[in-house]
Parts: structure tokens; sequence; C-alpha cells
């Protein structure tokens, strides 16, 4: 008896240590979906011989996650899904210089020194077509009666891109559009997927702002739900990739960088419904140049972010 | 307790300790060091206490504070009221089907809660499952304190009904038919003399289950938030999860949490010193258990209640929706589909992968948390060593301890420039996050297993020539294994479905089940997710079982 609980003890000790002591050439952290980096990760590997070790969670946990280790930090190429963090860590001087090559078709509104973007999504409304609602046009559709109690906002203050979108639009109308919302019974609900959710299984008709390239991989997967992008126009959500300066492997990190922007790289960020960054690849869906996209300030917003999301809590009165 | 001084329980009061601050101390070091120095995590001690009072000066912390005091309290008291009742039929009479019941009671618990909730949310919520087969939807019910309540209660009261199950069962009916002898009524002798004598398991368990509740965050996430319904734990969760990163903040409240749940800790240490609960003498038991006569249709009603709507509903929520081809398909013919499953059995997206990380981890969690819960206890209720509160103190400490802190405390603890050796980036960090979330279940369970066995028996080992350790392991060990393999066995299934810690801590390139689930549903494969945690939940709860049976074949637990 002792011996068999010895004998899985130490099996499982020697399973936990194969697991650890895989020594990969360059450790990515990334926000973006976990099968992109999965075929990017395979098809660099199988390139360049450099092994690629992923660590995938969402923008805040990654942040958690950097933050508490930056005393003996071991990331090299971060992919965050907010701009914000690549302005962020360029003032705090974290970041390497670094212009890929393959960088030169991205537009220069999703690039500079420090950072470029490996593919951009944007936001708009997602509709259950089987919702007995009228198919919705506008942001300001949703304040109708036919979508009373039947809407969902991605918490702001819980999805970057939600955030960038309600700043926007609530700049434009000082939150007159947030509060006809709230009395048509629009309520706040959670990250992206949670707000997402309800819609599929129809409790609601629609999320308002909800991001793009997880709704058509759900189309794809054969939900009746469909993404609308609004004629007034919407917000993109580039997601940056940067080198870390503390990275020991910067020279392989830049060969993963050219390789996420090659074509072939390129194409996988398009398989998963995102728009490339690239504007010579072409996606199966609508691209930028396709979009509307609402004039703010975005560093200016950034700025009011505590304001702006104490308006929206008071407004929806929750928190 | 009587005065003894046993010789050769040194080396386990060392062993002890040495397993407690690796496991517990250090991190919950690093997070107080947090606390008070905000640049900890770069390395430097600058500007102590500059954020502290920032954080408790905040106007939301009362708020957060008192509702989590309260969904504790209501949560503390509704798993009572569902599980005190069941655990002691059980206990006392002879239950058609016991053992059916019993795994079926059991589900609820390896049922992870975040699941469970996504479950009754997608049973309740308009054009839900109940309203698709029934006409009815429940969610003004469901979003609120009370909805909270009910879901979390359905998760944890199996704590309650094992501990109360077993401890009653052990007290067994010789204590009350004294009573009986005496010429009181059967009820006054079950108020007055078994449920007494069985405080220390029933608190033990309460205590478990305020300090669940008070730690659990996808719960209030999903239900309460809607509700305007803030806790602490989603108040750490935002500091956590929202740029920019409020490291210190978290660890402040995390102590707040910790505070609360060394309150209630204090508080059952207070009732249960107050007598004597020991009921495990040398003289034999009589295990007959009565007929339940005309009680037999209410009782069997209400395990079937219970267990209907703590197991049942939840695992039909996630059944439908693993065996849905879409979600917007609805619970239709033509939408029924066994390609999800099959996902997970043909290794998408490493879900092999990620089941087998969780499971080892899960045992390994389990021996390691069992061995040092053990010894721990014995040291604390049996001998009179000097600094044993403390060791008593360190294995209640991670009780409230929200996962997410557990791992930046790991984080900062483990990831210092010049150590040696670390497990950071290795599945051992996984392994110590588990043991400290979950090492509080053992030694709970371990310390009130003790506390019911008189001293009269191992003093009589001793007398009879057998040393500390020989009297310790034939006296004392098969005694409390009944108490310290169940509470094993939830160690194992909580390590195995772990989810807020193993999302920050994880290894580069390492999947748990937990965070697997949660990907897929993070991007939108609900139905693949759930499939996972399908057979996660039939995987966590009949592979114990199966051990369970083992060791009772090989007769190292009798019943």
């Amino acid at each position: 008896m002792l011996k068999s609980i010895k004998g899985l003890v130490f099996g499982a000790a020697s399973t936990l240590l194969l697991a650890g002591v895989a020594h990969a050439d360059i450790t990515v952290y990334t926000a973006g979906p976990q099968s992109l980096i999965d075929k990017l990760a395979e098809g660099f590997t199988g390139q360049s011989g450099i092994k690629v070790n992923v660590f995938q969670a969402t923008t805040g946990k990654i942040m958690a996650r950097i933050e508490a280790e930056a005393a003996n930090p071991a990331v090299d190429v971060l992919i965050s899904a907010s701009w914000e963090t690549a302005t962020d860590f360029a003032k705090r001087g974290w970041l390497v210089s670094y212009t890929s090559p393959n960088a030169e078709k991205v537009p220069d509104f999703l690039k500079n020194e420090t950072a470029v973007a490996q593919g951009v999504s944007a936001l708009g409304i997602a509709w259950n077509t089987k919702s007995g609602t009228p198919k919705p046009a506008e942001w300001s559709d949703r304040a109708k009666p036919e979508f009373r109690d039947l809407v969902n906002i991605p918490d702001p203050a819980q999805s970057g891109s939600s955030f960038e979108l309600t700043a926007a639009l609530a700049g434009q109308d000082d939150f007159a559009l947030f509060k006809s919302l709230k009395n048509n019974g629009a309520i706040i609900a959670g990250a992206n997927a949670e707000a997402l959710n309800p819609v599929l299984q129809g409790a609601k008709a629609a999320v308002f702002g909800a991001v793009d390239y997880i709704t058509f991989g759900n189309k794809a997967k054969g939900e009746s739900i469909d993404v609308i992008f609004p004629e007034s126009g919407t917000v993109i959500a580039p997601r940056p990739v940067m080198i870390l300066n503390w990275s020991k492997n910067q020279d392989e990190a830049k060969k993963f960088v050219d390789y996420m922007l090659s074509d072939e790289g390129q194409k996988l960020v398009a398989g998963t419904y995102l728009m490339p960054a690239r504007s010579d690849i072409p996606a199966d869906r609508p691209l930028i140049s396709d979009l509307k996209l609402i004039d703010y300030d975005a560093a200016a917003i950034q700025g009011k972010r505590k304001e702006i999301l104490q308006q929206i809590s008071d407004i929806f009165g929750a928190n | 307790m009587s005065a003894k001084d046993i010789g050769g329980v040194a080396p386990a009061a060392w062993l002890a300790l040495s397993g407690l601050v690796v496991v517990v101390a250090v991190p919950f070091a690093a997070i107080v060091l947090q606390a008070i120095f905000p640049e900890l995590g770069a390395g430097s001690f600058a500007r102590p206490f500059s954020l502290l009072s920032q954080t408790l000066g905040d106007v939301r912390l009362l708020r957060m504070t008192g509702n989590t005091v309260l969904l504790g309290l209501c949560v503390v008291i509704a798993s009572a009221l569902l599980a005190i009742p069941l655990g002691v039929a059980r206990a006392l009479y002879r239950i058609p089907l016991a053992p059916v019941w019993d795994v079926l009671l059991l589900v609820p618990f390896m049922i992870p809660p975040y699941i469970a909730t996504l479950g009754w949310i997608m049973t309740l919520q308009p054009r839900g499952y109940t309203e698709q087969l029934f006409g009815f939807n429940l969610t003004p019910v469901l979003f609120s304190l009370f909805g909270m309540t009910l879901v979390m209660t359905f998760n944890t009261f199996p704590v309650v009904y094992f501990a109360v199950s077993r401890t009653v069962e052990a007290i067994g009916l010789r204590y009350s038919d004294v009573g009986r002898v005496f010429g009181a009524t059967p009820a006054r002798a079950f108020w007055r003399i078994t449920l007494p004598l069985s405080a220390p398991g029933l608190a033990a368990s309460l205590l478990l289950v305020f300090a669940a509740a008070i730690e659990e965050y996808g719960t209030p996430a999903a239900l309460g938030r809607r509700a305007g319904f803030e806790v602490l734990v989603t108040g750490i969760d935002t500091r956590v999860g929202d740029w920019p990163i409020d490291l210190p903040g978290a660890a402040t409240l995390s102590l707040v949490l910790v505070i609360m749940s060394l309150a209630a800790f204090l508080l059952q240490r207070w009732i249960l010193t107050r007598r004597s609960y020991q009921t495990v003498g040398g003289k034999p038991q009589n295990a007959e258990k009565r007929e339940l006569g005309r009680l037999t249709v209410p009782v069997m009603l209400m395990f079937g209640i219970v267990a209907f709507l703590s197991t049942g509903v939840p695992m039909l929520a996630i059944l439908g929706t693993a065996l849905s081809g879409t979600i917007s398909g609805g619970l239709a013919l033509d939408n029924l589909t066994l390609r999800h499953f099959a996902d997970v059995f043909g290794n998408s997206a490493g879900a092999l992968g990620a089941l087998t990380n969780s499971l080892t981890l899960g045992l390994a969690t389990a021996v390691l948390t069992g061995l040092i819960g053990v010894v721990a206890a014995y040291v604390v209720v049996k001998t009179r060593i000097r600094g044993r509160a403390l060791i008593d103190i360190m294995t209640v400490l991670p009780n409230a301890l929200p996962g997410i802190v557990v791992a930046v405390g790991l984080i900062l603890a483990w990831n210092m420039p010049g150590l040696p050796f670390t497990p950071y980036n290795t599945g051992f960090i996984l392994l110590l996050a588990y043991c400290c979330i979950l090492l509080p279940q053992t030694a709970r369970y371990a310390t009130a297993a003790f506390l019911q066995i008189g001293d009269n028996l191992e003093a009589a080992a001793r007398v009879a020539g057998a040393s500390g350790a020989v009297a310790f392991q034939r006296i004392l060990l098969p005694l409390v294994f009944p108490s310290l393999a169940s509470a094993m066995l939830l160690v194992f299934a909580l390590a195995s479905r772990e989810l807020v810690a193993s999302i920050v801590v994880a290894p580069v390139g390492m999947q748990t089940i937990s965070t697997f689930i949660w990907r897929q549903f993070e991007q939108g494969s609900v139905g693949l997710g759930m499939a996972m945690a399908f057979v996660t939940i039939i995987l966590t709860t009949l592979l114990p079982l199966l051990f369970l049976m083992l060791l009772r074949r090989g007769g190292l637990v009798r019943e």
C-alpha cells in the first residue's frame, strides 16, 4: 500500500518536472486566441527551429503576471488585446525599438517604433437572427421599444475595447445614448464572452459592442448570429505585439515578429476572423477599409478612464 | 486534555512545521509584504504603507465587506438547513439505496462553481432550458442574493452533509440511548445529546463553507454584479485584472478576507474548547441503524428533491449544452451532436494533456495536504508542544485567501532573482498553489477527528510499550483515516478543477482542466467547454470512489 503511494507520488513528480523543464527559446505571453498562437508557434518553429513557449490569458491576467514577475521577468514577446498596453509600456521604457521588414504593408496607424499590430478586431452589434427583433442598423436602434430588456453591454471596466467604444460614443452626446439604453432595460453583463452567451441562447437579442472575431467564429460554427457594423461608425482594437527590453533572446523574438507579419503568419491571423494587420492580406470578413471609424481622441479618454467608468456605473446602477 | 509528554513527537512537529512554512507561510508573507510595500514586485521596498490607507479608506470597502459577510452567512445557514437533516437521517437510519444517495450528493461538490452557475443561468434565463421545455423562466430569482445563495449552497452543502453523517455515525445511538433510558423523548435526546456531541465535525464543516463562500469568485461575478452586489473577491479581481494593476490593493483586500475567516475560526475554536467531544473510546460500538418506518416517504422525498436540484439540474444543463451543436439551435433533435465529446477525446486544443495534468496535480495535492494536515492536526490536538497554536493558525490562514492572491504571492516569493532553485514556471508551482489553498480542508477534518478520540486509547498503547510513532500509526491513524480519506477526496476534486490561481500562475505551455474550459468559454466554444466539464465531473467523481473501494478491500477503511 505505502509502496504504491510512493510510486504514485514519484510518478506525479516526474510528470510535473517534465512538464516544466521544456527549454524553449522564446516565451510569448498572449491575450489572443489560444488556437491562433498554437498555429503561429508551430509554423514558426517549423521554419526557424526556435521553440516557442506560450502563456495565454486575458490582458488583465497577463498584466498581473508581468507586474508580479517584475523583479525577474520571463516574457520575451507580449501580444496584448489593447493598444493601451503598448503606449503604457513604451512610456515605462520596457520595449525594444524594432520595425520588422514585413511591416511595410501595415498602415501607419497600426504601428510605431516599439509596437506593431498582429491583427485588429472591431466592435459591432452582435444580433441573434432568430430573436424575432428587427435587424438593427445603428447603435441607437437598441434604445427602441422592440429591444426592451433584450440588450447586453460588455462591461467597459472589464473589456478594453468595450471601454473605447463606450467612451467614444459617450463623448459624442454626453452619455445621452447610454441613458436611453438604460431606460430601455439594457444591462451591463460581464466581459465579452459573458455578454455574448445569453444572446446565443436567445435570452437577449443583441450585444451592444461585441468583439467581432469571436462572433464571426460562432457564426461560422452555425450559430444564428450576425455582426452589424453601424454606418455611424465604430471603434477598432488593434492588438499590439511588443518585444520586452529585458528579453535575453531579442534576435529570436524579432524573427518571431517577422514570421507573424509574413504572408503565412498573417493568413493564420485572418483564419481566426481577425483583420490582418497588413492591408494586402485578404480575409473572409469586412476589413478596416470597409468600416467607418469614429473620430475620437484616444489619449484623452484614457486619461479620463476613471471618470468615464464612474459615470457609466452611475447610469447603470451597478457598483 | 490530560497532561502528558509523549516522546518522539518532535520530529512530527518539525515535519508539519516545515511543510507549513513552504506551503503557507512563504506566499502569505509575500502577500503581507506586498500590502505594505507597493513596489515589491520590482524588488523594491520603497514607500512603505503609502497605499494602505488609500485602499482601506475606499468608501466601497465597507459595503463590499458587508456584502461578503452577508453572503457567507446566508450560504452557511442555508447549507446547515439543507445538510443537517439529511446527514442525521443518513447516519442514524437505514436509508434505502444509501450509497447511491451518497454519490448523488457528492457530485455537486465536483461541479466547478462557475460551471454550475453557468448551467443554472442557461437553464433559468429567458429562452433557457426550462422555457424551451416547460415554458417558464426564473431570471429575477436567479440574479439576486437569494439566487446566489441557492446556487452556492447547492455547491457547498455536501461538505456539511458528509461531515454530519460521519460524525453522527461515529457517535452512534449509544449516548442518546442513555438519555432515553433516563426518560428523554427521542427528539430531546437528539437535540441535547447527539447534535451537541457532533459539534466538532459540524462546526468544522460550516467553517469551511463560510470560507469557501467568502472566497468564491465565479458565482458572485456572474450573478451578483448584475444585481449590483459587489463582494471583496470581485473587488480584488477588478484590482488585479484592470490596468493599471493594483497588486497592493488586492493584497490588502485579501488580508481583510483572511481576518474574517480567522475570526470565524476563533469562534469555532472557542465553541469547541468549552467542553470535551470525545466519543470514540475503547468500548465497542453498536453500529445497528434504526428503520425509517413511517418517516420513509418524507425522508426519501427530501433526498430526492435535494439530489435533483443540486446534481440533476446542473448536470442536465451541462450535458444538454455539451450535446448541442449550436447554442442558438436549442434543445432540438437536429441540433444533437457528439462532436464536442469527440473533440475532447480527439485531443482538440490539448484537452487530454489538460486532463492528465490536472488529475496528476489533484492526486499529488491530495497526498501532500493529507500528510501535512494529519501531522499538523495531531500535533495541535494530541501534544502540548509550545507553538502548536501557531501551527493551528497556519493551517487555517489560507482558508479565505482568494486563489488569485495566492498566485500573486507565489510569484512574488518564488520568482525572486538569485534563488538557487525555484518551482516557478514548472508544474510544481501549481502544486504549491493548490496545497496552500486546500490544506485547510484536510487539516480541519483531521483536527475534528482527533478531537473525538479519547486520550485513553493512545495511553493504553503507550502503557503496552508502543512508541509514540507506533501508537500514532497503529491506533490513531486508522481511527482518523475515514475522515482524512474523505477530506483528501475533496481536495483531489477541488485541486483538479481550481481555476483562478491556475490562470495566473500556470507555467508557460501547461494547461489544466479549468484553464482549458475557461479558454473555450472565452473564445465562444461553450459546447466544447461543457463537454470537457462533463467528462471531468464524471472522472473526478468516479476515480476517488474507485480508490476508496480499493482501500476498503485492502481493509484500510472499515464500512
